[in-house]
């Protein structure tokens, strides 16, 4: 919101207050103040000139050759300046607006000297159009006789003015701060000033019959109505036009004008009708039937809803409701019979309709506040009253109709001083606490150790309701930058442990750390088309109403998907990727009780890089290596007793056979993690093929698992006293025979000897015939009490070869 | 006798001509190895007179002590010699980039919130975490915001399908009703998080950002208190005092509310990030409304308390200059690999 500081000086005296003083104190103790500027800033360039001679130009029969006295302005020994103008209008004896030879004008538009068809011209008169002051271009701008030759034309006129905007989020709670009377009174009270009187009277009122108004919705509390006869379409005074002006309005008449001021100074809204085009019947205030439709005075045809307020003029719609007039009821150039009204609607009726609509005006913008149901009647005679002292040939013939259901909010409440200084920390004296309050306007009366305070019905509607909203007052304006910090008292106790948090660090730690992964953080929407790559646009997601992007609509399941998403950007520039996120996912199939959907936490990881070469090693794939990554996570983790089994619930991504899951016992049900590759009919799709052909495997992690798993407890074994040998076994078996089979037989053989494992080779070949494989391990044996021998190895040989045998394995020589 | 010296001395010129460690070993293999030449003078022995067999035996001994002298004091100077060389960095380019090694990286936001929270931590804070699909009570009824409250519409909130009671929370302030549903009084904590707001999107605004959330509970908290933990926090955050000042806030869930300014901490006059003002708007704050300890279950006349909440991605931006709020979750390795 706009407001202008010449305005503010109608209601409060601000002598020693400069704008950039003033702007702080409102910003530390009111609202946010955005902006302060100079309001036509080059108005102080533009000077007050004197046509003292004009002639037709030599060469040209519609430009003439002026001589203008612009005083002191030219330099100290004042020739008059020549000037070729352009303008019809232009007469000698005339003040003017003289941009002089160096001024820069809106449009960064700087004034040269120059020749015009052979005559020199050393400066240009403007128009009003050339000065941002309005659209009228046909004619130079003249001023008043009696402003001062050679000064600046905003001092000249008294027009010089600082624009102030504040942020109208900081006033959302504040109804009664919408207009320049109730920011005149926060400076009043800031200040210690007085507020100036305003009169509310009305003029003299006729005795004819007043306009008949039904209302038929609680949706309009009040509605006032007044005839106004005889006005002209003429223009404002020169006063109302430049504070218009400043606050960004455009002049029209003064009726118009009228309408504006009173909203932008009082904060309430009014519309006036041409009451010749309204029906006998009077006005109707009723809700809109469904399918109605009204054009509004922006030309825009309005779908109605039975949820918005119409004006009608007998059963036709004529206004919007504290929205919008409606075009047919517009006031025409010459009608002579206004209709007033200033009526009080309702505030989230008005926010619906306009919000609807997307028609958000100066009007809806201050119903939607809840304004105070005593200001119709203020406003209207204040309308009034003005008007006519502008216009003596107005009358109103009949007095004001003024209807509805209402009942002014003013209340009281009890302060306690001591609950004052209890919650703003700070010793304030029981009379600062009153005069505080005082200044703001509430009414104040002893009652003990309390006050009563009366909330003037302006705050009643909104903002203050309960003791606390009183103690905000006393704070902004004793301001809080005066109170001074303190230190709470309070027990020193560690918080309680918080696994949830050790073990999302855990997770991050291992994976940037060891694992060498980049953590991530993606969006928890998911575009429509990526699911569809992915097969997974028939799962249920959460869906979002009202998308930023069309395609936006579902909230993520699980964190997989956006990493997946982000492969093929990346591995343009990278030849490998590992990224990780701990992040979210909502499962809307199964809710509470409450209707909120199952959250998981999840960590994905996703590895990819170009396909492993011929020959690579055999655990050379992303599958293999993101395996290991995430069992040295689980082992890190001290997850107790956890295997691997084939994945039971295998999510869509997942190629169809590689794909793994870490269970625990006796927790079956809930996997620790999954591990797979990802199907091999989805890497065409995510754009990783050609150039960008890649092997990629990802895992995902439960948290809430892994909150569950039992944990192994921290132990220490004992370091071997002696050396233990490393045996190397290949054996070559049928394709059928899984490795776990091998691997059961290694530790039977081994005996209390076997110490460890390790599977340094798979191997495929001809040599080996069809449907068989060769599995090669270290096996480390080792005993609590000698240190082994040749012959140990060779019985743990001879023992192997023959239980291998048992399950149709050959061990090989080398 | 003089066969040996003769030997003695084409061994000891063999040894000195050697210039490795393998021409050593070579040399050594030929006069002492298995059937090198003084094993084959050991072996003549036992065919000697009885008489010659002690002076031969000794004179063989004399000769491969000679030899084994000459071949260490050779494999000494060699090595010397190796050292020496390593030493005078021959080829050497001191220019020459190192290898890149691929490093595992921390979000950025992740490395802000873990420092926060541990800066909260050591002042007896827990952290709580809360959904990011969220209810609309606990969005907004709880928090003093009912239906139709004008300020729903500042919030630019993302619904969810359904019958209407789930939105994308706005704000990190739902955490405040769930830690007085899951707490006792006296508490503090702090709940950081994703949040949403329907907004487009541009260099300094995305739809999803990072916010952390701070309640503290306690009987008897005032406006001073809140002013003394603020600075205090600050001051872990910048690692140094900085100037603030409280004014006016609209939140409906605090009462009083406030927007608390710290003076710049990246200039002294004026610059870009504080738009020539020389404050940045840093955190929201205020004390908490009653209502809202009444919705949480909590007597307002008993306790009180104070809110605020700091912008995560905010912070990381200014912390590490960054110019475009979308990079922070736009799975870019090149933009993740820096931190």
């Amino acid at each position: 919101m706009l407001i202008s500081y010449r305005w503010l000086q109608r209601h409060v005296d601000l002598s020693g207050i400069s704008p950039e003083q003033l702007c702080n104190d409102l910003t530390l103790s009111t609202a946010e103040v955005e902006g302060l500027e100079r309001f036509a800033p080059h108005l102080m360039d533009v000077v007050v000139g004197h046509v003292t001679h004009r002639e037709k130009h030599p060469d040209a029969d519609t430009l003439n050759v002026c001589q203008v006295d612009v005083g002191s302005a030219a330099g100290d020994n004042a020739e008059p300046l020549t000037i070729v103008c352009g303008a019809p209008n232009v007469d000698q004896g005339q003040k003017v607006a003289v941009a002089t030879v160096g001024t820069v004008l809106p449009g960064d538009f700087k004034i040269k000297k120059s020749k015009i068809r052979g005559v020199a011209s050393h400066g240009m008169i403007c128009s009003v159009r050339e000065l941002e002051l309005g659209e009228e271009h046909d004619g130079i701008w003249v001023l008043p006789e009696s402003v001062t030759v050679g000064q600046p034309v905003a001092e000249a006129l008294g027009i010089d003015d600082w624009v102030i905007e504040i942020d109208n989020k900081s006033l959302t709670h504040r109804p009664d701060l919408w207009g320049h009377r109730g920011i005149a009174g926060e400076i009043a009270a800031i200040y210690g000033r007085s507020l100036e009187s305003l009169s509310f009277e009305w003029p003299e009122l006729g005795q004819g019959e007043s306009f008949p108004v039904q209302i038929e919705t609680p949706a309009c509390s009040r509605y006032l109505a007044l005839p106004i006869d005889g006005a002209v379409p003429e223009p404002s005074p020169d006063w109302l036009k430049w504070l218009l002006l400043s606050v960004g309005q455009r002049p029209i008449d003064a009726v118009v004008d009228l309408s504006n001021f009173v909203m932008l100074d009082l904060g309430q809204p009014n519309h006036t009708f041409d009451r010749s085009r309204l029906s006998e019947e009077g006005i109707r205030v009723r809700m809109a039937h469904a399918e109605e439709t009204l054009r509004t005075l922006d030309g825009e045809d309005r779908p109605l809803q039975e949820s918005d307020i119409l004006i009608c003029s007998g059963d036709s719609p004529v206004a919007l409701a504290g929205i919008m007039g409606g075009e047919d009821s517009r006031v025409a150039e010459e009608s002579r019979q206004l209709l007033l009204e200033v009526a009080c609607f309702d505030a989230v009726t008005v926010r619906r309709t306009s919000s609807r609509l997307g028609l958000r005006t100066d009007s809806s913008a201050r119903f939607e506040k809840s304004l105070d149901p005593t200001l119709p009647e203020k406003a209207a005679a204040y309308f009034v009253r003005l008007l006519c002292e502008m216009q003596p040939g107005v009358t109103l013939p009949a007095p004001p109709t003024d209807v509805g259901d209402w009942s002014d909010p003013a209340f009281q409440l009890t302060l306690r001083p001591e609950r004052v200084r209890a919650d703003l920390g700070a010793e304030l004296e029981d009379s600062e606490i009153s005069g505080i309050l005082e200044r703001l306007g509430f009414g104040l009366a002893s009652q003990g150790e309390e006050l009563r305070v009366d909330v003037p019905s302006r705050r009643a509607t909104k903002d203050i309701s309960i003791e606390r909203d009183l103690i905000e007052e006393v704070g902004r304006i004793h301001r809080y930058d005066s109170i001074a910090e303190k230190t709470m008292q309070a027990s020193i106790a560690p918080p309680p442990h918080d696994p949830r948090r050790e073990l999302v660090r855990t997770i991050q730690d291992e994976l940037a750390g060891g694992a060498r992964f980049n953590e991530t953080l993606g969006y928890s929407f998911i575009d429509d088309h990526l699911l569809e790559k992915l097969a997974m646009q028939d799962l249920p997601h959460v869906q979002i109403q009202n998308p930023v992007h069309q395609a936006q609509t579902h909230v993520r399941r699980t964190v997989i998907p956006n990493l997946l998403g982000a492969l093929e950007s990346n591995r343009r520039l990278h030849e490998e990727i590992r990224l990780f996120e701990v992040g979210k996912g909502y499962i809307p199939e199964k809710t509470n009780e409450r209707g909120e959907p199952t959250e998981l936490h999840l960590a994905g990881l996703i590895w990819a890089c170009a396909p492993p070469v011929k020959g690579a090693a055999f655990d050379d794939n992303r599958f293999s290596q993101l395996h290991g990554v995430v069992h040295t996570l689980l082992h890190t983790l001290k997850i107790k007793d956890f295997t691997w089994r084939e994945a039971e619930n295998r999510p869509c991504w997942a190629h169809p056979a590689k794909a793994l899951e870490a269970v625990c016992e006796g927790h079956e049900e809930t996997p620790l993690a999954l591990v797979a590759a990802l199907d091999p009919a989805l890497y065409a799709g995510l754009g990783l093929d050609g150039d960008l052909a890649s092997d990629v495997a990802a895992a995902e992690i439960s948290l809430d698992a892994l909150l569950e798993a039992p944990r192994r407890a921290s132990h220490y074994e004992a370091v071997p006293r002696y050396p233990g040998i490393k045996v190397d076994v290949a054996i070559a078996l049928s394709e059928d025979t899984p490795a776990s089979a091998v691997e059961e037989v290694i530790i039977k053989a081994a005996k209390n000897q076997f110490a460890g494992i390790e599977l340094f080779d798979l191997y495929r070949g001809e040599n080996l015939g069809e449907g068989r494989k060769s599995l090669a391990y270290h096996v480390l044996l080792q005993s609590d009490n000698k240190t082994l021998s040749d012959k140990d190895e060779q019985k743990f040989l001879k023992r192997f070869e023959h239980l291998i045998g048992e399950i149709g394995g050959e061990l090989r020589r080398g | 006798m003089s066969d040996h010296a003769a030997t003695l001395a084409q061994a000891q010129e063999k040894v000195e001509a050697c210039e490795s460690l393998d021409a050593l070993k070579a040399v050594e293999r030929e006069y002492l190895g298995k059937d090198g030449l003084v094993a084959e003078l050991l072996a003549r022995i036992p065919a000697l007179p009885n008489e010659e067999k002690p002076a031969a035996g000794r004179e063989a001994n004399v000769l491969k002590q000679a030899i084994l002298q000459a071949l260490d004091v050779r494999r000494a100077r060699l090595a010397e010699a190796a050292i020496a060389s390593e030493r005078s960095a021959t080829g050497f380019d001191p220019s020459l980039p190192p290898p890149r090694t691929q490093r595992g990286t921390l979000h950025p936001i992740t490395q802000v919130t873990r420092e926060l929270e541990d800066l909260f931590h050591s002042m007896g804070y827990s952290v709580l975490d809360g959904p990011e699909v969220e209810l609309d009570y606990y969005n907004f009824e709880a928090l003093n915001i009912p239906a139709d409250h004008p300020a729903r519409d500042s919030h630019d909130t993302f619904f969810c399908e359904g019958e209407g009671k789930l939105v994308m929370r706005t704000h990190t302030s739902p955490s405040q009703i769930r830690a007085m549903e899951s707490f006792e009084p006296p508490f503090r904590v702090v709940a950081p998080g994703k949040c949403f707001r329907h907004e487009t999107t541009d260099a300094s605004h995305d739809h999803t950002f990072h916010q952390m959330e701070g309640l503290v509970v306690d009987r008897n908290i005032s406006v001073a208190h809140l002013i003394g933990a603020m600075k205090t926090l600050l001051r872990g955050i910048f690692h140094r005092d900085l100037e603030v000042r409280l004014r006016p806030g609209h939140f409906p869930f605090v009462e009083p509310g406030f927007e608390l300014d710290a003076r710049c901490p990246f200039c002294q006059d004026g610059c870009s990030v504080c738009k020539q003002t020389t404050w940045i708007e840093l955190l929201p704050c205020g004390l908490v409304h009653p209502n809202v300890l009444r919705a949480g279950g909590l007597d307002p006349e008993e306790w009180g308390g104070f809110a605020f909440g700091l912008g995560l991605s905010r912070l990381v931006m200014l912390h590490h200059d960054i110019d475009d709020v979308r990079h922070l979750l736009a799975n870019d390795l090149r933009f993740l690999e820096q931190f």
